[in-house]
């Protein structure tokens, strides 16, 4: 298992020069090569069945997710259909890592039943009380899991399962859009074209 | 597609290894010369209508890496560590399909200078390095640096930097249309006095030899080109080479051992097919390129009883001397909308920064551009501080996409011996071949560069009148994308892999031509070097070929 904070550092660097394959927080496999393209749901639409988490399972990983990208004047991750796209995922192209994820989240909800004893889980804390237990556990890598696949579920096509309505890419304005023209933003619009240099200036 | 197909008895005047920025060009050049070619890629064909924008699948799930699964990699920072398997990803990357990594990558694409090639005779030696000249110098690789620009199809302004070496010929394209990032990296830089100017790609910014100008549709790192608008060999080279007649690129065709007959000359290479059935198929020539990881991997992979520290290994330095670029970026936040996601990732570049200077106390010199990195999942991840990783911090920062960009510096990486690929003892590949092992640390010059080059990096976002500006730590690199050194190229057979034509030293029928043949790692994007050491090696090949000289 590869350090949750080295590993982003890594693969900024690398993402420099070119690019590859990139993990955070726990081993993914390679099947979304294998599995091609092909979703679990069709694009645009996503299927609200869960096929891998129990009731209070996807109680607790949307609770979980909806603290990584909370909900406010614009949509967070439960708006965006994440628990759907973590259920999903664990039944199609991450299927070969989900006993790896179900046993974090198993872990979770054990390690929070136990300090927390009596009825209810996670999902039933109130806000400030759900961030000031994540923060005790945001360096396990059952939390670098959630993160990722809470921004994968946000942010990646709306084929995969998540990003319902396109709303993750609404939020940090991105637009799906396979041609665009000049200019691209406030700061190219009145560009005065480039102005050479003296040839004095010159070494 | 290919045409022409050998059959299983053929014998083939050469047999390519690899598909990519160097292959491409050596296949096209030799079967223009009137040699017959086969090209074995490991990875599949695409067209560019398989190309899709899936930053989950092309980032994070190896769409077309390759993938720690199948081709599993352990990594140590030194010889005295054990090296461990790489869990998510890969310590060297490589795209595996044909057209190789010229299909994923950025498609930056600045000539190295002159100092470049003999920096070693400028500056002295460097203790504890095998910092070196180069067999060749500028002046000799001119002409195949305008070969590429005009046959690959490169976009950009001749004269425009002041720093850029001597050229015989204008760009064959404009620059890009300059982005936001470049009018701020450009604002900011000319501010303090430097001379930022537009960077050359290797993309199109107009119809250009059959090809689509660039839709700016974004997806350039990490991705194909769906408009072939970015000069991949995908699109330039490899047709041309089919075109001839004479050329079959056979795709999904693992080579795992080239032969060498008691004769010490190489008679063909054994491959799997995509089925992982084996074949073998016999050539008068070989050339490896396939990048400097996997060159020099199967290199030592084809070890036998009379080269048992693998092939034209007797300097003992096949798969040493491994460079990276060592790379490092600040990030910056505006007042309006730069929209980053559009578009080619850069359009303006620094290099005033690029010699070396003593007086800052340390080897190196880089360059730094003005980018995003790179699309919305990519962002989110790797973008934030640590701090702001998740909550309403986090939110607010990802909801400042459209205002952020990065500047991305890029700098000289020492060569070392001990920083290489092997073979690992114990892991094996999906294949049964042996993994390969990084051993890998970055020279203290080259950390105490890319921290002196983020910061004049971060003096010119701040310049240029930046929100917010924070810097990524520089640590240790873990991870390599530029893949150099590991056969280099000199006059001595004691201190070289290739000889000044990428012939190996000790096989005449073997030549090397990929990254593995840079002496040094120049100042970071290696491709348009890689590719016009690939013309002017298979320009010499071909001669060779020509007089029976093999």
């Amino acid at each position: 298992m590869k350090n949750n904070d080295t590993s982003r550092r890594d693969f900024l660097r690398a993402s420099g020069g070119a690019l590859g394959a990139a993990w955070l927080g726990i081993q993914w496999s390679d099947l979304a090569v294998a599995a091609g393209h092909a979703h679990e749901a069709a694009a645009g639409r996503i299927d609200h069945e869960f096929k891998v988490l129990t009731p209070a399972q996807a109680r607790d990983v949307e609770a979980i997710a909806a603290q990584i990208v909370p909900s406010g004047d614009t949509p967070g991750a439960r708006e965006a259909g994440v628990v759907y796209f973590i259920d999903h995922v664990n039944a199609g192209i991450y299927a070969r890592n989900a006993p790896e994820f179900l046993a974090g989240l198993a872990a979770f909800q054990q390690e929070f039943a136990t300090s927390h004893p009596g009825p209810g889980q996670f999902a039933d804390l109130e806000g400030p009380a759900q961030i000031a237990y994540l923060k005790s556990v945001e360096k396990t890598p059952f939390f670098g899991a959630m993160r990722f696949l809470t921004v994968a579920g946000l942010l990646a096509l709306p084929s995969y399962g998540g990003n319902e309505q396109k709303l993750g890419w609404k939020l940090v304005g991105f637009v799906d859009q396979h041609v665009w023209s000049p200019p691209f933003g406030y700061y190219d619009k009145d560009y005065p074209g480039f102005e050479p240099y003296p040839k004095a200036a010159r070494s | 597609m290919s045409t022409r197909k050998f059959g299983p008895n053929d014998t083939v005047d050469f047999i390519v290894v690899g598909s990519g920025a160097a292959g491409g060009v050596i296949a096209r050049e030799l079967s223009q010369a009137g040699n017959t070619v086969l090209v074995l890629e490991q990875g599949p064909r695409y067209t560019a209508a398989d190309f899709k924008h899936d930053e989950l699948g092309y980032w994070f799930n190896n769409a077309i890496t390759n993938s720690p699964q199948a081709n599993p990699q352990t990594f140590r920072k030194t010889a005295a560590d054990t090296a461990k398997r790489t869990e998510g990803i890969p310590a060297l990357i490589y795209a595996r399909l044909v057209g190789g990594s010229s299909n994923h990558f950025t498609a930056n694409f600045w000539r190295f200078h002159e100092v470049d090639f003999k920096e070693r005779s400028l500056l002295g030696p460097i203790e504890g390095t095998s910092f070196a000249d180069w067999p060749i110098d500028y002046a000799e690789l001119e002409p195949y640096y305008t070969k590429v620009e005009w046959e690959v199809g490169v976009s950009g302004l001749a004269g425009a930097s002041p720093f850029d070496p001597p050229r015989s010929k204008p760009y064959p394209m404009p620059p890009l249309p300059v982005k936001s990032s470049g009018v701020l990296l450009e604002r900011g830089a000319r501010k303090l006095g430097l001379h930022p100017f537009p960077a050359p790609m290797a993309i199109a910014s107009e119809p250009y030899r059959g090809r689509a100008a660039c839709a700016h549709c974004g997806f350039c790192i990490g991705f194909g080109c769906e408009m072939q608008a970015k000069s991949s060999t995908l699109y330039t080279m490899i047709p041309e080479a089919e075109a001839t007649g004479r050329c079959e690129v056979r795709s999904e065709s693992y080579v795992s051992r080239i032969e060498v007959n008691d004769r010490n000359r190489v008679t063909g290479v054994a491959y799997f097919d995509k089925d992982k059935r084996e074949h073998f198929q016999k050539a008068r020539a070989v050339v490896v390129s396939a990048n400097g990881a996997e060159s020099a991997r199967l290199l030592l992979m084809s070890a036998d009883a009379r080269h048992p520290d693998g092939l034209a290994n007797s300097s003992g330095l096949v798969g040493r001397n491994l460079m990276f670029n060592t790379y490092a970026q600040a990030n910056a936040v505006f007042e309006h909308e730069l929209n980053e996601y559009k578009s080619v990732q850069v359009t303006r570049i620094v290099h005033d920064f690029y010699q070396s200077d003593p007086k800052r106390g340390f080897y190196g010199g880089g360059g730094f551009d003005g980018r995003i990195g790179p699309n919305p999942i990519g962002w989110a991840m790797f973008q934030p501080p640590p701090e702001r990783a998740w909550g309403a911090e986090f939110k607010s920062l990802i909801e400042k996409m459209p205002r952020a960009m990065i500047s991305a510096t890029h700098g000289t990486s020492l060569p070392l011996e001990s920083n290489r690929v092997d073979l690992d003892p114990e892991l094996k590949d999906a294949w049964g071949l042996p993994a390969m092992r990084v051993t890998y640390k970055d020279h203290p010059d080259d950390l105490a560069n890319a921290r002196f080059l983020q910061d004049r990096a971060t003096e010119v976002l701040q310049a240029a009148g930046a929100q917010e500006v924070w810097k990524d730590p520089v640590e240790d690199s873990t991870i390599g994308v530029h893949l150099l050194g590991t056969c280099r190229m000199g006059n001595d057979p004691k201190t070289s892999v290739v000889d000044r034509y990428h012939r190996t030293h000790d096989i005449r029928n073997l030549f090397v031509c990929d990254g593995s043949s840079l002496v040094t790692s120049g100042r970071g994007q290696p491709t348009m070097t890689i590719q016009a050491l690939a013309f002017r090696a298979g320009d010499h090949i071909a001669r060779f070929a020509k007089r029976g000289d093999i």
